[in-house]
């Protein structure tokens, strides 16, 4: 799945980015799968914004988002549902844990959507990213960085042709940032997968291939 | 398809907040409606048959109506004058509303009737007999049939004759009261035409009629009597039974009026409570529609309601790539099962209304079917394609709305 990019500009953020020079507000940007495309954001770049439009959960912007040449903008929902469990998946950068379910509960409703990664590979992975022991605590009392792992590794649940990660590594140390990496590396490979992160700071998280700022 | 461990994730994050008692009153208040609905059906329903149907159910004032011309002074003496001429009846079927005209065949040769015992002679009278034809009946008896050779012949007593003799004569000469049970037991001799050529009949009572004030036995019998045993003459009918659309009809009541025809006016009565039932089943119709209404928006909103309070779940479940119509689907099938019970609860409870009337109506004499009539499964039917169309419906734009 391919990405284009037509002219955009978020409305609300009109006034403030119009005179900035950005590499994706009002420009033609293409992406294509496979890439690891890091956006370096400044606060108040509209970060968090680009990734809700790409991912279809704004539509208060001017300009064109095209997956594979369809503009997301004329999706219904149930085709948008359809690109949200097989082909775009996203970690959140308020990371949108359900509070009241319990840590293996919110990747259990998310892994049974598509069953494409196994129970026991799914408890390996909360064993690798070093959660597996509060894996029946409920969302609400686990720790931001506990959140932010569990997020990673839901998203990982799914086919996807694109992970969009918006600062993904925010609540983690560096060790632990380390893991997830790794993890989101190898599952990223196995799907053929592209990588967009959106992040505040230069970083290597991963072997880029692109860099745009925003 | 949803498998088990997800719909009971889903359950939790979707149904967990939502109040049970409030789920309880708002279908305690879709089943009242339903019920309602289907009660006003049922009602009309049952008027309908007790008034319309083929039942024997004329005390509730029938359709049929007895005509006779009015004796007056003129005619008083001169039976010639109060009987109706083929010219007339033709004119009467014309007249609108009118249905189908009857004649009632009165017996033309002389008749007693004896009740004999094992003592000796208890009982003797002269009297008469009509017959009508078998469509006019209330109520064909199974043995209604007669042909020459039968010495049986069977009876259709008015039930105004009997409650006559049982309130008036039988309590002034102090015999004793008969019920119908026990006058259909008794056989009564009949005894035709005048020495010497007679014939005994055995009479039995087979059925009794709230429509027409007579003795009836089959036509068969009283033109074979006519002939064997009367004086030959065709003798033209003087009671005329005439089925009507609706007997307080103005138009057949002024025609009645500018022949000097008269009907038994007891019936044109209880024409009038007719009219008051229709109104009735009406009014209970339109308060059982708008509980019904009132009782679906109580429960749709208590489906709003629920999604409403399940807002941020459902978001979040169509962020991480549930489609809308699986969120849909699953709520439907939380919510379905629910409407379903509603449905079914308020049938069986029409079901056992219908029974309890039916019962209750065979004891005043009326007769009723124990199952619910067409009206009532129509009822149901449409308020359970409304029901399931609004759940689905409201579903639909309770889910869109997140």
């Amino acid at each position: 799945m391919n990405l284009k990019l037509k002219n955009l500009l978020p409305l609300p953020l009109r006034d403030r980015l119009a005179e900035r020079p950005s590499g994706v507000w009002q420009q033609n940007v293409d992406l294509r799968q496979g890439d690891l495309v890091f956006v370096r954001a400044p606060s108040g770049a509209g970060k968090t914004t680009l990734v809700h439009i790409l991912y279809g959960l704004r539509q208060d912007y001017s300009g064109e988002i095209c997956w594979n040449g369809q503009n997301i903008n004329d999706q219904k929902p149930e085709k948008l549902a359809q690109w949200r469990s097989q082909n775009i998946s996203i970690i959140f950068q308020d990371l949108r844990i359900f509070p009241e379910l319990t840590a293996w509960e919110n990747l259990e409703i998310k892994r049974r959507l598509t069953n494409t990664v196994s129970e026991q590979e799914c408890m390996g992975w909360l064993e690798q990213l070093g959660i597996a022991h509060r894996k029946d605590k409920p969302g609400k009392t686990l720790s931001y960085g506990e959140q932010q792992r569990l997020a990673i590794i839901r998203a990982l649940l799914q086919p996807f042709d694109w992970l969009l990660m918006d600062e993904p590594f925010s609540h983690l140390d560096q060790a632990n940032t380390q893991k997830a990496i790794a993890l989101i590396s190898e599952v990223a490979t196995r799907h053929k997968a592209g990588l967009l992160l959106a992040d505040l700071d230069e970083n290597h998280y991963f072997p880029y291939t692109q860099t745009l700022q925003l | 398809m949803t498998d088990k461990a997800t719909h009971s994730l889903l359950k939790k994050l979707l149904l967990q907040r939502g109040k049970s008692s409030r789920l309880w009153a708002s279908l305690v208040a879709l089943t009242v409606g339903t019920l309602l609905l289907l009660a006003a059906a049922l009602i009309w329903w049952n008027f309908n048959e007790l008034l319309h149907g083929r039942g024997s159910n004329d005390s509730l004032g029938s359709t049929f109506l007895t005509i006779s011309k009015r004796v007056s002074k003129e005619r008083s003496g001169r039976p010639e004058t109060t009987v109706f001429s083929q010219a007339e009846i033709a004119d009467l079927k014309r007249v609108a509303g009118v249905e189908d005209v009857g004649m009632l065949l009165s017996n033309d040769f002389p008749l007693a009737a004896s009740l004999g015992t094992n003592s000796g002679m208890d009982f003797y009278t002269l009297m008469f007999l009509e017959a009508a034809p078998d469509n006019f009946l209330d109520k064909k008896p199974e043995n209604w049939q007669w042909q020459p050779g039968n010495i049986q012949v069977p009876l259709i007593l008015s039930r105004e004759f009997l409650n006559l003799y049982n309130y008036g004569f039988a309590l002034s000469q102090g015999l004793p009261q008969l019920s119908e049970e026990t006058i259909s037991q008794l056989p009564f001799q009949l005894i035709v035409g005048a020495p010497p050529r007679t014939q005994t009949y055995t009479g039995r009572i087979v059925g009794f009629s709230d429509r027409i004030t007579s003795i009836l036995v089959p036509e068969s019998f009283i033109r074979y009597a006519n002939e064997q045993y009367g004086s030959g003459s065709n003798k033209p009918p003087s009671r005329l039974v005439v089925k009507v659309k609706d007997p307080s009809a103005t138009a057949f009541n002024d025609y009645l009026k500018a022949h000097d025809y008269a009907t038994n006016a007891e019936q044109l009565r209880l024409n009038k409570l007719r009219s008051v039932v229709n109104v009735v089943a009406a009014a209970t119709g339109v308060l059982a529609l708008l509980l019904m209404g009132v009782s679906v928006l109580v429960f749709l909103l208590f489906i709003e309601l629920t999604v409403a309070r399940a807002r941020d779940s459902i978001r979040l479940l169509l962020e991480i790539g549930y489609s809308p119509k699986k969120l849909i689907r699953f709520l439907s099938g939380q919510f379905m099962p629910l409407v379903a019970g509603v449905l079914i609860v308020a049938l069986l409870l029409a079901c056992a209304l219908q029974i309890i009337a039916a019962v209750g109506m065979k004891k005043s004499g009326l007769e009723l079917s124990y199952v619910p009539g067409w009206p009532v499964w129509l009822a149901f039917m449409v308020s359970g394609i409304v029901l399931f169309w609004q759940l689905r419906k409201g579903l639909k734009e309770a889910v869109g709305k997140v």
